[in-house]
């Protein structure tokens, strides 16, 4: 019912007759999609240029143990993820205990650890032969393979989980938590019942972007020796020197993430879910705990972070402190911020505009912004690739058009790394805003407009203020995952600009962490009080 | 928030950016380098030669293949001077793109030996590393070992580590042994060598040496210099493994850093001074001194206490061409032969 009202609500918003400000959702939807997903499509005609060799002789090689392991890393991390970020925002919500407060946004720093780094610091920590085992005495297992990459999959992108999941619960959970209570039921069977099904959608988003984020990853997987689809395309790029096939392997990854994405709608059904309107006073007080329950929820709270942050991060710290730093840091703090909050505003334009568009419930403009949030699946190095192709082809067109030879769009350039972060991240942006803009009633709509208000004004004066803290969320998380991206940087900048993330890579990949350490930790530090001002902009606790 | 508002604050980052794009015109005394190298030696470099020159040197750093692309993309519109990169395979791709303008001069014909330079002078080779054994002392005796087939025999079932075949030092040693034993033996090797892993391919070179020191494995497969690096490292001890040099047929695999003048380069006369002067006696020190890889030019002296150790060794004098150029077949050898 919600639905149906929702969705004639806003074609009223948006189709009011006899208004000029008509913004039809499928012709937005339509224009937005194409401009940022030009990669996609570049990426698509790169792949049906070549010829099928390659691909023959993957799939008699290797093309099943790629699949399979791309798809067992996604589910494991997922899952871990998912465990680890409901749970914790969970016992946030529900329970006070010594130190809650600040538990509560530390949970998200995490997200400010570098899949890569965290790979090559704990793998550092637990190797055989590492000084920490020779100092400790203890005999930890090797975070390597699968489990190990899962391992630090879930660390350092639970946050994604936890905030959606967070947010959720504490705009629904506590009141419909209490009546559920004081009509007897348990504690577990009112958690399964209640308040599941009202953060499902939040934390469907949250681990549809944690699964998009493994899919697309190359660092973590080839340093701990898991042969996913993604190093498979990598290899193809390098060592064939095929980006035709490399682009042909992408096509069939960018295939698996529309499956995910799928699979999180159909889980997450037809529903939408607006707020109840309960105001702060009536929602009912956290369950108090005391004495050794209160350490134990505090110490359960904190694991995550230790694992996920602090550990790796104070193993670099105390290689940091024996190296020499060198004179690349600064600038590249530079690169990092120019980048970042670059991004952010772009993404927030983006994701609010695709929300929109995707709350009309008009198919040909949601699959549009669907294909767009795939984006994220597609590892970085092959959407800058794509992304090159699709400029040099725009260049053609543009010196076909003009009869010049003016070299504006083609090579790097912020312009197309720009670019290129938004059909990475439209998906981080999109999603926040759209689980933003699913709090805000449909009734609301029909009112302001039935006192006359155009479309535009109904966007700015009802909506904005209601969603802003998703879309600061999005412009938020968009930039530290820019801040921390790494192989569509290192081809796509100007030569002038270097990032942490690229300082960092270059040391580790060379086998020098200990040089590696500043930049990472540098990058790590700015990425901390981005994910902390994520907490400042979620509803009150 | 009212409607301008809100855009202005999302079309002024827009509008500072676009100016931040244009890109500072490069004056006609920057010597312009792309290089996918980023050690400690190759900063020594283009300091000594800024201070030998007067000239400034704008560098731009990224990992072997983005920067072949990055440089095919940009073409006429931001081209290099000297492109710098790692490993024949990569020169030869280079090559292969065009992207090499051809030169020579006496100094360089006659520093650099011939199979370290392209026969055109298209690249010539700055610095050179060696793929060698590393053993356990106490598990392994030196006598056991006959070259790289020794990874394939079978006593070491279990007691091999090695990094994953998509690194490009494993595709060029793969590549330098079809060229020599030819299809069939390379990867009948390559099958054998997997099935002796005492572990799943992980980690990096330095990662299989301490695998070795914590007796995780006896025998590894590593470039030389970072054993070295590690034996001048206070912080790590490796006095339990020892280097052997795999001189069996075909000899030890030696692969190449090289530097090209870049084809449309804006200034080329600057960049083939630059090269010369990279294999000069006082920037070919640096690569030992500072990277503990060794220097092109053979009569170079330096100063490195464990490259000294270490000793001579004969080398596979394959050429770079050659070993490049059979990338591709090395890679496909290694996923039929079952190394990850």
């Amino acid at each position: 019912m919600a639905a149906v009202t929702n969705s004639i609500g806003n074609r009223a918003a948006f189709a009011a007759g006899g208004n000029l400000r008509r913004l039809d959702p499928a012709v937005v939807g339509t224009v937005l999609a194409s401009f940022f997903a030009l990669p996609i499509i570049a990426l698509i005609a790169l792949a049906l240029s070549g010829d099928s060799e390659y691909l023959d002789h993957i799939a008699s090689t290797r093309l099943a143990e790629f699949s399979i392991k791309s798809t067992k890393l996604a589910i494991m991390s997922g899952a871990l993820a998912a465990l680890i970020g409901v749970s914790c925002a969970w016992l946030v919500t529900r329970y006070d205990f010594a130190g809650r407060r600040a538990l509560s946004w530390l949970l998200i720093l995490p997200l400010a650890m570098p899949g890569y780094v965290a790979a090559y610091s704990w793998y550092a920590i637990t190797a055989p032969g590492s000084k920490f085992e020779a100092a400790s005495g203890w005999d930890l297992p090797t975070v390597s393979g699968i489990s190990g990459a899962a391992f630090i999959f879930a660390l350092t992108l639970y946050p994604y989980v936890y905030l959606l999941s967070h947010n959720a619960m504490e705009a629904h959970g506590r009141l419909s938590w209490d009546i559920a209570r004081s009509l007897g039921a348990g504690p577990w069977r009112a958690f399964r019942q209640i308040t599941l099904p009202l953060i499902w959608p939040a934390a469907a988003a949250g681990t549809a972007l944690v699964i998009m984020e493994v899919l697309a990853d190359y660092g973590v997987a080839d340093f701990l020796g898991v042969s996913t689809l993604t190093v498979g395309i990598v290899r193809a790029w390098s060592s064939f020197s095929d980006p035709a096939a490399a682009a042909q392997l992408a096509v069939l990854l960018l295939f698996g993430a529309l499956l995910a994405l799928g699979a999180e709608r159909t889980a997450r059904g037809r529903r939408q879910f607006a707020s109840t309107g309960a105001s702060d006073t009536q929602l009912s007080p956290r369950s108090q705990l005391t004495g050794w329950r209160s350490a134990v929820v505090a110490g359960l709270a904190m694991l995550p972070i230790a694992l996920g942050l602090l550990i790796p991060a104070g193993n670099l710290a105390w290689l940091a402190i024996n190296t020499r730093p060198s004179d690349s840091v600064l600038p590249a703090l530079q690169g990092t911020l120019l980048l970042a909050i670059g991004s952010a505003a772009l993404a927030v334009f983006l994701g609010l505009t695709a929300a929109y568009v995707l709350r009309s419930g008009n198919r040909v403009a949601r699959a549009s912004v669907r294909v767009l949030q795939a984006g994220y699946a597609v590892p970085g190095a092959v959407a800058a690739i794509a992304i090159l192709s699709a400029l040099a082809i725009g260049q053609s067109v543009l010196n076909a058009l003009s009869g010049a030879q003016a070299a504006i769009l083609t090579g790097g350039g912020i312009i197309a790394l720009l670019l290129a972060y938004q059909s990475r991240f439209a998906a981080v942006a999109i999603l926040p805003s759209e689980a933003a803009l699913m709090k805000v009633r449909p009734e609301l709509d029909e009112a302001a407009r039935s006192l006359g208000a155009s479309p535009m004004r109904v966007v700015t004066k009802i909506h904005l203020p209601l969603v802003l803290t998703g879309l600061a969320t999005a412009g938020l998380l968009v930039a530290i995952e820019v801040m921390k991206e790494l192989p569509a940087t290192m081809i796509l900048r100007p030569f002038s600009l270097d990032t942490l993330a690229v300082t960092a890579h270059n040391y580790a990949s060379d086998e020098r962490l200990a040089q590696a350490a500043l930049p990472a930790l540098i990058l790590i530090a700015i990425c901390v009080p981005a994910t902390a001002l994520l907490n400042l902009v979620r509803p009150n606790a | 928030m009212t409607n301008r508002f809100a855009l202005g604050l999302v079309l002024a980052p827009l509008v500072v950016l676009g100016a931040c794009s244009q890109e500072a015109e490069t004056s006609d005394d920057t010597l312009v380098i792309y290089s996918s190298r980023h050690y400690d030696s190759d900063y020594a470099l283009y300091e000594a030669f800024t201070e030998a020159t007067g000239v400034e040197v704008e560098v731009v750093e990224a990992d072997g293949d983005l920067l072949i692309e990055r440089v095919k993309a940009d073409g006429d519109s931001n081209p290099p001077d000297v492109i710098i990169t790692v490993d024949s395979g990569r020169l030869w791709k280079a090559d292969q793109e065009g992207l090499f303008a051809s030169t020579s001069s006496d100094i360089l014909n006659q520093r650099v030996p011939a199979s370290m330079h392209h026969p055109e002078g298209h690249w010539y080779g700055i610095s050179s590393r060696a793929r060698v054994l590393v053993y356990a002392k106490d598990r392994v005796q030196a006598s056991e070992l006959t070259g790289y087939e020794s990874l394939a025999d079978p006593k070491f079932g279990g007691r091999v580590c090695a990094r994953s075949s998509g690194n490009i030092y494993n595709i060029s040693l793969l590549s330098a042994l079809i060229a020599r034993w030819g299809e069939e033996r390379a990867q009948d090797w390559a099958s054998k060598v997997a099935g002796n892993f005492a572990r799943d391919p992980q980690g990096g070179d330095s990662d299989q040496i301490r695998a070795v020191v914590a007796g995780e494995c006896d025998l590894a497969l590593v470039n030389h210099y970072y054993f070295a690096r590690m034996a001048l490292d206070t912080n790590e001890d490796v006095s339990n493994v020892e280097v052997y040099w795999p001189e069996a047929d075909p000899g030890v695999h030696v692969n190449i850093s090289g530097a090209g003048v870049a084809a449309n380069a804006r200034h080329p006369e600057l960049a083939k001074k630059f090269i010369e002067f990279a294999v000069s006696d006082e920037a070919q020190k640096l690569f030992p001194e500072l990277t503990s890889e060794y220097p092109a030019v053979p009569s170079v002296t330096y100063d490195n206490a464990v490259l000294d150790a270490l000793g001579k060794f004969k080398a596979d004098p394959l050429d770079g061409t050659t070993i490049g150029s059979r990338q591709e077949e090395a890679q496909r050898l290694f996923d039929q032969a079952g190394w990850p």
